[in-house]
């Protein structure tokens, strides 16, 4: 709670102007508070019960006229308000912003699927509750300020009885309010915890019916409603304890002023002065208390506990740069060593992996799936740390992951994303050369908005692979980056970048997509092995099985025409055999294995 | 009766002692309410040596004090009590309906609509005890008010009621003006939103490229609209606020205009007006009763929508149990009616104990219902399916879930861990579910993951074919059959095959029923059931049903992984 007080006292510090101007217009709001029960008392007692009415109206008629001041400020109130609290939100939003992304691209991100909900619900509750808690804060310190104020004007004694009460019954509820705002945090996570559970079980229905555990669904589910009702059940105690405190700051002042009326009276208390007393209590008082205990309560725990969450789940640190830079071309990747695991217990998905990556270099990488062929193009394009080893590029590679990025704005800004400078002839070549002149035909040119959903994944991948192709940096790393294509705008596609200056990295789909690749990392456990494609038929049983179930018919009685998707298990013309050059198993430095070439890669299992 | 009035009734019920107590206590507080301004009054009098004994009067007032602060602390908790009480227990009962309604009524429900109904409507329809008491005892100060300002003077009660109506008039006007401010607001905001959706969705490709200042100002590029928009509504609140800042302090000053005059007139006394000051604050309150019947509105429809999943059938449950068998598996005329038309057409089938059957056509062929029913997961429109010679609908759920197993194309995973996932309840313990991942060839991904099978579902991070092999693993508590609908379709070739070799050897003598598109399988299998709209085309060994042209139609178009 802290963390929100210090977050609240220095937002509103930005804010001083606003600040002031809101202070002031409720000083004015205020006013008729205080001119209340003192222009009652003397409307009676000098006016009517005088025997002089138009003094009584002239009193009333004052009182009216402050009422009228009073609206207005109340109304500049407001707008004081919308000057402290929408920069206030401005800038949370930016926060909640900022600290999203940054989550989602940090090491091993995750884009986390409340952050749209933090956005436009929790943003808003913040900036609502914020508005009622200065509202309430304020109408309550000018209000009560002024009832006392205006009781001290009828009779100093009569204040002095009801500031006693009043500070304790308040002192009473700050006390509370800690215990209080614990049972608050306790009931939303209690209502979270319900939503997420029933949500995740229900969308399982047909699982759990399939699985005959409905019981252990309803138990399940029944665990957090019960949660929920024992914390609903403690805000009930709560609320019970925030009455007893408004009992004794609004209703003890009020049997004291009764109680102690006789004894004003014999000193000369008049009629008028006993009714505007408790107006003071009853009109001005007893609601403003009412309005701040119940808002604090409310709105106010709400905003806390809305405000911590929001803080500590958005204050995101800024990214450590990517370290790049440090080989000099043609070497363009050089991964030393690299160990990479998800858990300190946990079985390593990468373990002593070392790579060399030139210009040149047409590289592809197959495996089973779940193998880890996306980690390791995470840690090639620099988005994860690896626990140990080193790795290092000659400037940034571009990564095109499988799910493609397209973002609303004009087709071109979205092919120049990563080459803003790009003409329009050079879009016009790139488009060419991967085929994407349809779509971008479609789409109705360069300058046409362009709107995300309403393109097909296949299309989006198609404005990706464009993008990344202009783009300047000289290591592309295309992870299932064409899955959605069909295998001929596949094969256009990575021809396409084979030509293009610099190395290209394919986490392979299809198997004809390896076969087109002059080297092949085969993924089988957590050190590949790495060779061309008779190298790895020779010696990789697991490379023999995925060619032969990616491509082959197996058992199959009789073959369809056109079978299988064209290739050929036994090795194909133009290749080079070079089984000596696989990778020694046990120590041993690096080895080349294309000297004549420009690329250069080694694997190298260690121990 | 409504069904709606019957939710709401046993709502009432389930709140129990606390509706009880509500009630008293809210009668109780409602006429120390309406009591205290005029024994106030009377008290001011006597002080005043006017009329009356000043401590008889005061003793009134103070015991009415007491009595009105004491019933507002023991409503405000026990109406609260009430409603946490009765809305558990009606959550418990939605739920354990929620979950017994058969597959096609569950499906007719979006998930987020079902949890709506759990978890917020479910609140509103428990609230009816304390809504209903509290509806009708807020009603009565105002009213009483209004009475008693009647009863002291019918010129108060006549000026009172006039500047209410001025104040309902007035305050109308607010709701048109802030209408555009926030439409305004709320379309800036959804766009935004929308953005930082598109730019997550997009964070490998923005990390990769280092874009990420570049994304954050493009999402927030519309936040000074959002401003502008955010300032009109306070403008329209102000302009409201100012009304109601206004009038309030107005209708007083009326009424003690009106009063002080009679006070003049010697037709009020002091303590008198001090009462109708006092009533006209209590009368205000008549707005209020408006929110209140908003809120038994509220109620009533949320029991509605409560009652709406209460009154859908549950699935039949029965009791027998199923003889020792091989597991042979029976359908007898089964049909099933799927948005009014046959989608299974009087379908006879038998697969042999220990069997593995594959069920191949093209898509819409009925491939899934038939798996649907074959296991009980669905009752047939006609006809009867038999496990080993006892319908299975005739059998207790338990013993239908310990015999059959399913796996899907796409399985939900539900539970809090991925070991919780495997298991789901089932007895076994750990053993069991590293058994059964051990077969499906998921346990080298667990043992990658931070906490083995202990690591939460939600840190989990998993490819559809990592599920589905989860999924598969799950399924493996069927002992006589295994109904795979689809359920290795993202798996590559090499995985599948693996799959299916230990299936063979861990799960010998259980009946298998594998929906498949790939030829590879239905090769595998040693019967294949063709599935042609609805009806059953052939049923033979692969090999055989291979010659036909139509039947090696159905494979044209596979994607080979």
């Amino acid at each position: 709670m802290n963390t929100v007080v210090r977050h609240t006292f220095d937002e509103l510090g930005r804010q001083r102007r606003a600040v002031t101007r809101l202070a002031g217009w409720s000083v004015v709001e205020a006013l008729p508070a205080l001119a209340s029960g003192y222009a009652i008392a003397r409307a009676v007692d000098d006016g009517f019960l005088a025997g002089r009415p138009t003094v009584g109206l002239a009193w009333l008629g004052g009182y009216a006229v402050v009422a009228a001041a009073g609206a207005a400020g109340a109304r500049q109130a407001y707008a004081g308000l919308a000057g402290i609290v929408e920069p206030v939100r401005d800038r949370l939003a930016a926060r909640v912003v900022t600290g999203e992304l940054r989550r989602a691209t940090g090491p091993g991100g995750q884009p986390d699927g409340a952050a749209v909900a933090r956005l436009t619900h929790q943003v808003e509750i913040v900036r609502d509750t914020l508005a009622g808690l200065l509202t309430v804060a304020r109408g309550f310190l000018f209000g009560g300020v002024g009832v006392l104020a205006g009781l001290t004007l009828i009779s100093a004694e009569m204040a002095g009885l009801v500031a006693v009460p009043l500070i304790a019954g308040l002192l009473l509820f700050l006390v509370l309010l800690p215990a209080m705002a614990r049972r608050q945090r306790d009931y939303v996570y209690a209502v979270e915890r319900l939503g997420r559970t029933a949500e995740s079980l229900l969308r399982g229905h047909r699982d759990i019916a399939s699985a005959g555990t409905r019981d252990w669904a309803v138990h399940t589910v029944g665990a957090p409603v019960d949660e929920q009702c024992q914390a609903e059940t403690a805000l009930a105690r709560m609320g019970a304890l925030r009455r007893a405190s408004l009992a004794i700051s609004g209703w003890l002042p009020l049997a004291l002023l009764l109680i102690t009326a006789p004894w004003a009276v014999r000193n000369g208390a008049g009629a008028g002065t006993v009714l505007g007393a408790m107006v003071y209590i009853r009109q001005g008082l007893q609601p403003a208390l009412h309005l701040l205990i119940e808002g604090l309560a409310g709105g106010g725990l709400r905003y806390g506990v809305t405000l911590a969450r929001l803080l500590a789940a958005t204050g995101v640190p800024s990214p450590a740069p990517v370290q790049v830079g440090t080989l000099t071309p043609p070497d363009l990747l050089r991964m030393r060593d690299v160990t990479f695991r998800y858990g300190t217990a946990a079985a390593p998905v990468l373990d002593g992996l070392d790579l060399d990556v030139a210009a040149g270099a047409h590289l592809a990488v197959v495996g089973a799936s779940g193998i880890g062929k996306s980690t390791l193009s995470a840690l090639m394009a620099g988005l994860l740390p690896a626990q140990s080893g080193t790795i290092r590029y000659a400037g940034r590679p571009v990564l095109v992951p499988q799910e493609a990025y397209v973002f609303t704005g004009t087709v071109g800004d979205n092919l120049r994303y990563l080459a803003p400078d790009t003409t329009v002839s050079q879009l016009d070549a790139a488009v060419g050369t991967l085929g994407a002149g349809p779509l971008v035909g479609r789409l109705g040119g360069y300058d046409a908005p362009l709107e995300p959903a309403a393109l097909s994944a296949g299309e989006r991948q198609m404005i990706a692979l464009v993008r990344a192709y202009l783009a300047p940096a000289p290591l592309v790393i295309l992870d299932e980056a064409t899955c959605h294509l069909d295998p001929e705008a596949e094969a256009r596609a990575e021809q396409a970048f084979t030509h293009r200056p610099g190395g290209l990295i394919v986490i392979a789909h299809r198997m004809t997509s390896a076969r087109r690749a002059r080297h092949i990392l085969m993924f089988d456990g957590a050190r590949p092995h790495l060779g061309d494609h008779e190298t790895l038929l020779a010696t990789s049983a697991a490379y023999r099985d995925l060619v032969g179930c990616w491509t082959g018919p197996g058992s199959d009685p009789a073959r369809l025409p056109g079978d299988g998707d064209g290739l050929d298990p036994v090795a194909g013309a133009g290749l080079r055999q070079d089984p000596g050059q696989v990778v020694a198993h046990g120590a041993g430095g690096d080895r080349q294995l294309d000297g004549d070439l420009l690329d250069r890669m080694a694997a190298r299992r260690h121990h | 009766m409504q069904p709606s009035s019957r939710v709401l009734i046993r709502a009432t019920g389930d709140a129990g002692g606390h509706a009880v107590v509500l009630a008293a206590a809210g009668v109780l507080g409602a006429a120390a309410e309406l009591l205290l301004p005029a024994t106030l009054g009377r008290a001011v009098d006597a002080v005043l040596g006017i009329r009356g004994s000043a401590t008889a009067w005061m003793t009134a007032a103070v015991a009415l004090i007491v009595v009105a602060a004491s019933a507002e602390i023991l409503t405000g908790f026990v109406s609260a009590a009430g409603t946490a009480r009765a809305t558990a227990a009606l959550r418990h009962r939605l739920a354990r309906r929620m979950f017994a309604l058969p597959q096609p009524v569950v499906t007719r429900y979006p998930v987020g609509d079902l949890v709506t109904r759990l978890s917020g409507q479910s609140t509103d329809a428990g609230s009816a005890a304390a809504t209903v008491v509290g509806g009708v005892l807020s009603g009565l100060p105002p009213l009483g008010a209004l009475v008693a300002l009647a009863l002291l003077d019918p010129w108060l009660a006549g000026t009172f009621l006039l500047g209410l109506l001025l104040l309902g008039l007035l305050l109308r006007g607010y709701a048109a003006d802030a209408t555009a401010a926030a439409h305004g607001y709320q379309t800036v905001q959804s766009e935004m939103a929308g953005r930082l959706a598109e730019a997550l969705d997009g964070s490998r490709t923005i990390a990769a490229a280092g874009t990420l200042d570049r994304e954050t100002a493009r999402v927030l590029r519309r936040l000074p609209d959002l401003s502008a928009y955010g300032t009109g509504t306070w403008t329209a609140l102000a302009a409201a606020g100012g009304r109601t800042a206004l009038l309030s302090p107005l209708i007083l000053i009326a009424v003690i205009t009106c009063g002080g005059l009679l006070l003049g007139a010697g037709r009020l006394t002091p303590g008198e007006l001090l009462a109708a000051v006092q009533y006209a604050l209590l009368g205000s309150g008549l707005g209020a009763v408006l929110t209140t019947v908003n809120r038994l509105v509220r109620a009533r429809t949320s029991a509605g929508r409560v009652a709406e999943v209460l009154a859908e059938p549950t699935v039949t449950e029965g009791t027998r149990r199923l003889p020792t068998g091989p597991g042979v598996l029976r359908l007898e005329q089964v049909t099933v009616l799927l948005d009014g038309h046959t989608a299974l057409d009087s379908v006879d089938l038998t697969v042999p104990g220990g069997a593995v059957v594959a069920v191949v056509g093209r898509s819409g062929a009925g491939k899934s219902l038939l798996a649907a029913v074959a296991g009980g997961l669905r009752e047939p429109d006609g006809g009867r399916v038999l496990l080993d010679g006892v319908p299975l609908i005739a059998c207790s759920p338990a013993e239908s879930a310990t015999a059959v197993g399913y796996g899907f194309e796409r399985p939900v995973l539900v539970g809090a861990t991925v070991g919780e996932a495997i298991a789901m309840g089932r007895p076994g313990g750990g053993a069991a579910t590293r058994r059964a991942a051990a077969v499906a060839a998921i346990d080298d991904y667990v043992a990658r993951l931070p906490e083995g099978y202990d690591t939460p579902l939600a840190d989990s991070p998993m490819s559809g074919g990592e599920r589905q092999r989860l999924g598969l693993a799950r399924a493996l508590r069927g002992e006589r059959l295994l109904i795979l609908d689809d359920a290795s379709s993202s798996l590559d070739t090499v995985t599948e095959a693996r799959i299916t070799d230990s299936l063979t050897r861990h799960t010998a003598g259980r009946t298998r029923l594998v929906v498949t598109h790939r030829r590879a399988t239905a090769a595998r299998s040693d019967l294949v059931v063709w599935l042609d709209d609805g009806r059953i085309r052939g049923y033979a060994p692969h090999a055989t049903l291979w010659t036909d042209p139509a039947y090696r139609a159905v494979f044209a178009g596979e994607v080979v992984r």
